[in-house]
């Protein structure tokens, strides 16, 4: 390949760039102290929120943990009612309903919470996270599934088994792990 | 079959390695049954690179970056490196949009579609079964004259600019800048370490350079010459080698229920692969001979893995992408679309006799 004079002009003016792209980037990183947000700082940041979210899960539901820790289910159950025109979109609520309606006995409704619940925020079954449920719900599930395996294959047309078991395997697969 | 050919030899070795690593990867940390799947990694990777919002799919995935350039590191080894494209680029673009659009209303790639399949994953079946006919489909479509033209050589060196941007993709995986982002927690927190994955990717990558490995390849010699081609037993030994991998570490869960990452929508499975093996034919592999391709100077394959990432990025955004409770409205509706466009295109690109 022959290289004529407007070629080295090019290669001069790449050769410029890149180097002025590099003393940038070099000068960049040592800036990023003072004025830009490292990824750490990003980290933080976002473990701030996350802690922040917990705290206030955690607030605005004390007063049903409270009902809940004293027994009285049915006031906690209203309590949740409450929350729920307040906070529509909020998995914790489902959880918590999940889990009362679980002590009740009512374990397809507490199945159609906790399958709720876990569609918002999948937080609810990862092992690190500080809102986890996964041992809880995987008790849950080895429960339901004795409760509602027997009587669905006893009762294959039975619309509302066939639902709590296509429940019930939504939260066996959650809870296998693999790609979401 | 001739068991003093060389290359005989390197398909097997590409299915040994892909079916033992994919199985391994998963058991070093990446998601149950994901070891290897293109379509999630391109997923993580577009949520990486910002294409999406999804905080739990978000991480630039190494192997894929390895897929790539262990591809470019054997195809300029073996002076096979060379720049060529040019063939219905834009359509191979949207094609790759698809192809991502397929495996994620599947739930994996036709890799990992083998991968649980071979990890005892009765839902895989209605995958194999969509994958089988899409393959079929689109040889019968070749047949009848759908194709999308020759390629040709390209002085630009167009070639460079997927290995380029692959390498800026692991410095930023290395350097980790700000504006990159990484999943704590759900599916994009699972990683095998990271210089096991990188190394795995690039190995794999390279071999299959060597090879031409591809499932959909394999396949489709399989109904084109039957065992007389070598890649049909390179996928025999992918499968034999995952089931084994899978067995030895314990992972090996036969059933239809409650397996991670699937779920029980089987017309929508069997629609997606068909889709991707449609698709495959069409444009010559898989999602991951894509990449392959890519590497070898392929600026085609390239635009198809750019169609990639765009395809990883709106099955996250627009709700398309299927999950444990069954694919979505969006998904399904993505799907048709998928299918009447590679019906469209059969229409306007078929060359007719007369």
């Amino acid at each position: 390949m022959k290289i004529d004079a407007f070629d080295k002009l090019l290669w001069i003016l790449l050769s410029v760039v890149l180097i002025a792209l590099a003393l940038l980037l070099w000068q960049g990183s040592h800036r990023s102290g003072a004025s830009g947000k490292s990824v750490s700082d990003r980290a933080m940041e976002r473990e701030l929120t996350y802690q922040a979210r917990v705290a206030l899960v955690q607030k605005l539901y004390g007063p049903v943990e409270e009902l809940r820790s004293k027994g009285e289910l049915q006031s906690a159950l209203l309590k949740l009612d409450e929350l729920a025109r307040l906070y529509p979109g909020e998995a914790h609520g489902y959880i918590l309903q999940a889990e009362i309606l679980q002590q009740l006995g009512l374990i397809e409704t507490a199945l159609t919470n906790y399958v709720a619940g876990i569609r918002l925020d999948g937080d609810y079954i990862d092992k690190k996270s500080p809102l986890s449920r996964r041992e809880e719900i995987s008790r849950f599930v080895a429960e339901a599934e004795r409760s509602i395996g027997s009587r669905a294959a006893a009762n294959p047309s039975n619309r509302t088994l066939a639902v709590a078991r296509k429940d019930l395997n939504y939260l066996k697969s959650r809870l296998a792990g693999g790609c979401e | 079959m001739d068991l003093r050919d060389r290359e005989f030899w390197m398909v097997i070795l590409s299915g040994l390695a892909l079916g033992t690593l994919g199985v391994l990867l998963a058991v070093w940390g990446n998601p149950a049954n994901s070891g290897i799947c293109v379509s999630c990694f391109i997923e993580n990777s577009a949520g990486a690179l910002g294409l999406h919002n999804n905080p739990r799919m978000q991480y630039l995935r190494p192997e894929l970056i390895g897929f790539l350039l262990g591809s470019v590191a054997s195809a300029v080894i073996g002076r096979e490196f060379k720049s060529r494209g040019g063939s219905a680029p834009l359509l191979r673009l949207i094609s790759g949009i698809f192809l991502i659009i397929g495996c994620a209303v599947f739930i994996g790639c036709p890799i990992k579609l083998l991968l649980r399949l071979t990890a005892g994953d009765l839902t895989a079946v209605a995958g194999v079964a969509g994958l089988v006919s899409g393959v079929w489909i689109g040889l019968k479509m070749a047949v009848n004259g759908v194709e999308l033209g020759p390629q040709q050589s390209e002085r630009s060196g167009g070639g460079l600019l997927m290995p380029l941007l692959f390498l800026l993709l692991l410095a930023f995986f290395i350097t980790r800048p700000d504006f990159i982002n990484f999943s704590t927690k759900g599916s994009g927190a699972e990683a095998a370490p990271w210089l096991l994955a990188l190394g795995a990717g690039l190995l794999l990558g390279a071999l299959a350079q060597r090879s031409q490995f591809c499932i959909t390849g394999s396949i489709r010699d399989l109904f084109l010459v039957g065992l007389r081609s070598y890649l049909p037993w390179g996928l025999g030994i992918f499968m034999v080698s995952a089931l084994i991998a899978g067995a030895v570490s314990g992972r090996l869960n036969l059933g239809l229920y409650g397996q991670p990452g699937a779920h029980l929508d089987h017309l929508w499975s069997f629609l997606g692969m068909m889709l991707v093996g449609w698709v495959s034919i069409l444009i010559g592999g898989c999602p991951f001979r894509q990449l392959v391709k890519a590497g070898e100077g392929n600026t085609d394959a390239g635009l198809v893995v750019v169609g990639m990432f765009i395809g990883g990025a709106v099955s996250q955004s627009w709700g398309i992408a299927a999950t444990a409770a069954g694919v979505s409205l969006y998904g399904k509706a993505a799907v048709l679309i998928g299918l009447a466009f590679m019906l469209a295109i059969s229409l306007l690109l078929r060359r007719r006799e007369g």
